[in-house]
């Protein structure tokens, strides 16, 4: 899995790629714990160029948004694949994620 | 023949000895501890030297930190364990490790290598050392040191001819001594896997087919590993109740294993006297919320009345439950709420109307999600189509089961697998 953390429009971005699973989410959780220390009023997840997520993958974001939400921060996906897209559905997770058709639609909003 | 040579040869005749003495010790044991020490304890004698030492590479430090050190006091060997390690680079034997190139130092105290706080903490004088790095077939695994010659100011090249081919049979010993340590671990650990894999399965229903009035409730689960997160449970809340309980535990091994136990726990606890399945999720939920590393589980909660038949479903994030009955297959995909322990929520509850004959299905995802040689899924809607090709069976778990390895093959299965039944009319 590659993990690459940009800006856009002031926005912390973590663009991810690949296969998100217990082998890569350690990489994943500690890249994603840095981040959140810094406490960022909205963090978006880009999953364009995922193309699969075990439940130790979505345990890492449920993580994060747990430390998100003492502060009132925002964990935010954008541009899901469909194959992921029916897990998050699945599993019922479009509940729990804060879940955006694109970036812009995730930083406007 | 003159006397030197006559000498020459007795002392060749020595060292081939000793060589031999070495061979045979380290063809005596695989304990590492036991073998450097050993071995060193040789080296020192034959070669008339005032001590000797082992300084081992930490991998995960990157340092040299003494594994032997045979001095002529014994407190001075403990001093070097405890308080001296050595960077790449640092002293003679860093110097040793770094390069992976034998020295012969004839006077110490002339060379800018030379690391003196060793000999400032013990009192000892190094005054000529030779120092031979020991690699493996995996790199380095240490420095062996010889210090102070007796009877002689210092080492010669013979000396050091000697000490090099002594350290080459030492690396090959330690190597093996290495693996052996390892396999031996390795062999522990799966010990105390299989003792995990026993206890978890104590969690479970003692018999995996359960008759409760008109319902026969049965279960199957494969952990992918020793020890799993998958789950599954037959209650009776109330009297005339049949509950029937699956659930899957976000990640795998033995931390899904302890939490899968947590969740059986509070489970039973929770579900004893409550007909309402979506009651008992929230409850769960509640006592859940605060779990290690975002872990969650999905579940599905279902309670059959053994007087009407009727069945309350509560879906906690969970994959589809496949209804069959005399007509066909259907996947069921009630209001759910999601997994258990992410967020305080309420959990939806459907009500179903069984027929006599009528089953429940209900899976973890390692069943659709398992992958063949090529990494290609079954795929959900596989499973359904099977289901329907044999809804007659009255093996039906089972032969899913089978399905599932059949298509896995040779592939490692990446998941757990649990199926359960929840049968109308027996």
């Amino acid at each position: 899995m590659k993990i690459d953390v940009g800006d856009y429009k002031g926005n912390k971005v973590v663009s991810l790629a690949g296969e998100i699973d217990m082998h890569s989410s350690p990489a994943l959780r500690e890249r994603l714990l840095v981040l959140i220390r810094e406490r960022p009023q909205r963090l978006v997840v880009n999953f364009r160029d995922v193309s699969y997520i075990d439940s130790s993958g979505i345990a890492t974001f449920v993580e994060g948004l747990k430390h998100m939400r003492t502060y009132n921060g925002r964990l935010q996906f954008s541009e899901i694949p469909q194959g992921i897209m029916e897990i998050f559905s699945f599993s019922k997770l479009d509940k729990v994620f804060e879940i955006c058709g694109t970036l812009d639609e995730a930083v406007n909003c | 023949m003159p006397d030197y040579r006559l000498t020459e040869l007795e002392k060749k005749i020595d060292d081939l000895k000793m060589l031999m003495d070495v061979s045979a010790i380290i063809s005596s044991t695989l304990d590492l501890g036991e073998l450097t020490a050993l071995v060193m304890e040789k080296a020192k004698h034959v070669m008339r030297a005032d001590a000797c030492s082992i300084l081992l590479f930490n991998r995960k430090t990157g340092r040299l930190e003494f594994d032997v050190a045979l001095c002529t006091d014994a407190r001075d060997g403990e001093i070097l364990r405890q308080q001296v390690t050595l960077e790449l680079g640092e002293g003679i034997a860093g110097w040793v490790a770094e390069h992976q190139e034998p020295v012969l130092v004839k006077n110490a105290a002339d060379d800018s290598r030379f690391f003196t706080r060793a000999d400032a903490l013990t009192g000892f004088t190094t005054k000529s050392i030779i120092a031979v790095p020991l690699v493996g077939r995996e790199g380095l695994i240490g420095v062996a040191e010889i210090m102070n010659p007796r009877e002689r100011d210092s080492f010669s090249g013979h000396d050091l001819e000697i000490f090099l081919a002594l350290c080459r049979q030492v690396a090959v010993a330690m190597e093996n001594a290495l693996y052996h340590k390892d396999a031996l671990e390795r062999q522990r650990l799966r010990q105390e896997l299989e003792l995990a894999a026993t206890i978890q399965q104590s969690f479970l229903p003692v018999s995996p087919v359960k008759e409760m009035g008109p319902f026969r409730l049965t279960g199957i689960t494969i952990p992918a590993k020793h020890v799993g997160g998958d789950l599954y449970d037959f209650v009776e809340p109330l009297p005339g109740k049949a509950g029937l309980f699956i659930g899957d535990i976000s990640g795998k091994g033995v931390s899904a294993a302890l939490f899968m136990a947590k969740v059986m726990g509070d489970f039973r606890y929770q579900a004893h006297g409550i007909a309402d399945p979506g009651m008992v999720l929230q409850r769960l939920n509640q006592q859940l919320s605060d779990t290690p590393r975002g872990m969650f589980l999905t579940a599905i909660y279902a309670i059959a009345d053994q007087q009407t038949g009727s069945v309350a479903v509560a879906v906690a994030g969970h994959p589809p439950l496949l209804w069959i009955t005399a007509e066909g297959v259907t996947v069921l995909r009630p209001d759910a709420g999601p997994p258990v322990g992410i967020c305080d929520t309420d959990f939806p509850v459907k009500e179903i109307m069984l027929a006599p004959g009528d089953r429940l299905i209900m899976m973890t995802d390692g069943v659709f999600d398992a992958r063949d040689c090529n990494g290609l899924r079954l795929g959900f809607d596989e499973v359904v189509s099977f289901v329907g090709h044999n809804r007659q069976q009255d093996c039906l778990p089972e032969l899913m089961v089978g399905r599932v390895s059949e298509f896995v093959g040779d592939a490692e299965r990446a998941d757990d697998l649990t199926i359960v039944e929840m049968r109308y009319g027996v």
